[in-house]
């Protein structure tokens, strides 16, 4: 507690010194809180965030600094709350909180070429940790099973408006502030602009320890009030141990300045494999979930309501539960959050 | 009829937005020189659509020399306060046209568009791929508050540029290289 408070202190104390130094210092973050219904009155799909069922529970306080002196800049993003700490960050040595969602500098070595080192927000996958970032408030099967942070160092060049590059070595442990043994992971990304509001982003990450994932994010803003996003991913674990491939669709439609609906359709499957136990061959089965989210965000300034109802389908039984405890392939939720974004 | 023209004359000379003849928003003013010959006013506002302003803020389009035209296309950044610091918030971009006349010149800035800007995974403010604005669709697409700011904002910025234009072709600031070159001294003669 008392490092907590040390911590806020030193924050503070940051915040005012640099308001009155230096007016480039950019401080942005967010709050979120929510409430969440499972119809089988229980917890049943297993969402990285909105995990408490029948509660009005709450996500985190995150804040961002961001400054810019010339060529050289830094970032760094602390986080507090379940979503900020247990949800989406590993814990030190010593199993304390370091509450660190980004910490890197960057220096522009031209306006073209940049170099980044630090621990970083992944480049992998169309969703993020923080709130503002995403449409749903619930997340995605890709989200939830693929890389959060990977810290490294990395190298970016804009080609020109319509394409950039990225290549990078990153710790051999996805989400974690330090390598097991090496920093020897490979990644890269090439971003592609092929008309003006459509990006798209291919990307790839590798390593002995941590498997190879191919990537690809892209998100379409076909009509003023209509953007069309996907984001399709294949994960191989290391040593044959399966892996998941998956892809899901973000349509989204503006109905007024202050509404817009959209849905995430997403077909997620975990891919068999065959493992040895106790000296025995033992085949661990495919299985596979449909998930069907209908979401609306609804802007009051800077404070958005995100009503949402989601149904999710495996395959086969066992994931989860109905009322009254008997296995279920279905579960479906209801969620109304609230997030403020500063 | 001449009741008329006077009221369209002093439209035109008001220091503040108005629509065109096309309803598109529009920053018109016409000023003048009279010291200062055509060809001088020309080359002070090619200089200045060259050199008042880094490139992302403002740069040259098109000169047209025999029409004494000029355009340049630029932006500048909303900010807004949160918390205890300014984040982007926007980027609304414009077009200028200078236009020279005898000792006169006029100059319009119009076609303004909304960028938004959001912030991304790794903290940065970046623009919103895809999303312009038309300036005159903002009260539908971006809602009054927003609009009615970005107004204020932008009539301040047009301001701003209308004065350094001013300066340009009325000060030594707005002289190209060759105007301000120094006169040579010869220490031999008294």
């Amino acid at each position: 507690m008392k490092r907590k408070l040390l911590l806020l202190s030193l924050l503070s104390a940051a915040v005012f010194t640099a308001k009155a130094q230096d007016s480039t210092l950019t401080i942005s973050g967010s709050v979120d809180t929510y409430f969440k219904y499972d119809f089988a009155d229980r917890k049943n799909i297993g969402t990285s965030f909105a995990t408490d069922h029948n509660s009005m529970s709450i996500g985190m306080v995150d804040i961002a600094l961001k400054k810019k002196l010339q060529r050289a800049s830094f970032v760094g993003e602390i986080s507090f709350g379940p979503r900020g700490q247990e949800q989406s960050l590993p814990t030190g040595l010593n199993g304390d909180f370091y509450h660190i969602q980004n910490l890197y500098v960057s220096y522009d070595v031209t306006d073209k070429f940049a170099l980044t080192a630090g621990y970083m927000g992944t480049f992998i996958g169309y969703e993020v940790i923080s709130p503002v970032g995403n449409f749903n408030y619930s997340t995605s099967y890709l989200f939830t099973n693929g890389p959060f942070q990977n810290a490294g160092f990395k190298a970016s060049y804009v080609v020109n408006d319509k394409v950039s590059l990225m290549a990078g070595i990153f710790n051999d442990v996805w989400n974690g502030y330090r390598s097991a043994k090496k920093l020897d992971n490979f990644g890269a990304q090439i971003g592609l602009t092929p008309v003006e509001g459509w990006s798209a982003y291919l990307n790839v990450l590798t390593g002995k320890t941590s498997g190879t994932i191919f990537d690809l994010t892209t998100a379409y803003q076909i009509t003023d009030a209509f953007k069309l996003g996907l984001n399709a991913a294949d994960w191989s674990a290391p040593e044959s141990a399966g892996g998941y491939t998956g892809v899901a669709l973000y349509p989204q439609i503006a109905v007024s300045s202050i509404a817009t609906i959209g849905v995430r359709a997403e077909y997620f499957k975990w891919k068999g494999y065959t493992t040895m136990e106790e000296g025995v061959e033992v085949d661990v089965e495919s299985q596979n979930v449909k998930a069907i989210t209908l979401t609306a965000n609804i802007k009051g300034g800077p404070l958005t309501f995100i009503p949402e109802v989601r149904l999710d389908s495996w395959n086969n039984d066992g994931n989860f539960l109905k009322k009254n405890g008997t296995p279920s392939k279905q579960a479906s939720q209801f969620v109304l959050a609230a997030v403020y974004a500063f | 009829m001449f009741a008329f023209g006077v009221a369209l004359a002093h439209a035109q000379t008001t220091d503040s937005l108005s629509f065109d003849e096309n309803d598109k928003y529009i920053y018109y003013q016409v000023a003048s020189e009279p010291s200062v010959n055509t060809d001088t006013l020309y080359n002070r506002a090619l200089h200045f659509l060259k050199t008042a302003y880094p490139s992302d803020q403002l740069k040259l389009n098109k000169e047209n020399k025999s029409k004494l035209s000029l355009t340049g296309t630029g932006g500048f950044m909303v900010r807004k306060k949160a918390l205890v610091s300014l984040q982007p918030n926007a980027k609304i971009e414009f077009d200028l046209t200078i236009e020279v006349k005898g000792d006169k010149y006029r100059y319009w800035l119009t076609n303004f568009v909304v960028v938004p800007y959001q912030r991304d995974r790794y903290a940065n403010y970046v623009p919103v791929s895809g999303k312009k604005i038309p300036l005159e669709h903002g009260y539908r697409k971006l809602g009054q508050k927003d609009t009615d700011d970005y107004i204020d904002k932008l009539l301040m910025n047009c301001r701003w540029v209308g004065a350094k234009l001013k300066s340009y072709m009325a000060k030594t600031s707005g002289l190209s290289p060759a105007e301000t070159k120094l006169k040579k001294i010869i220490t031999k003669e008294w």
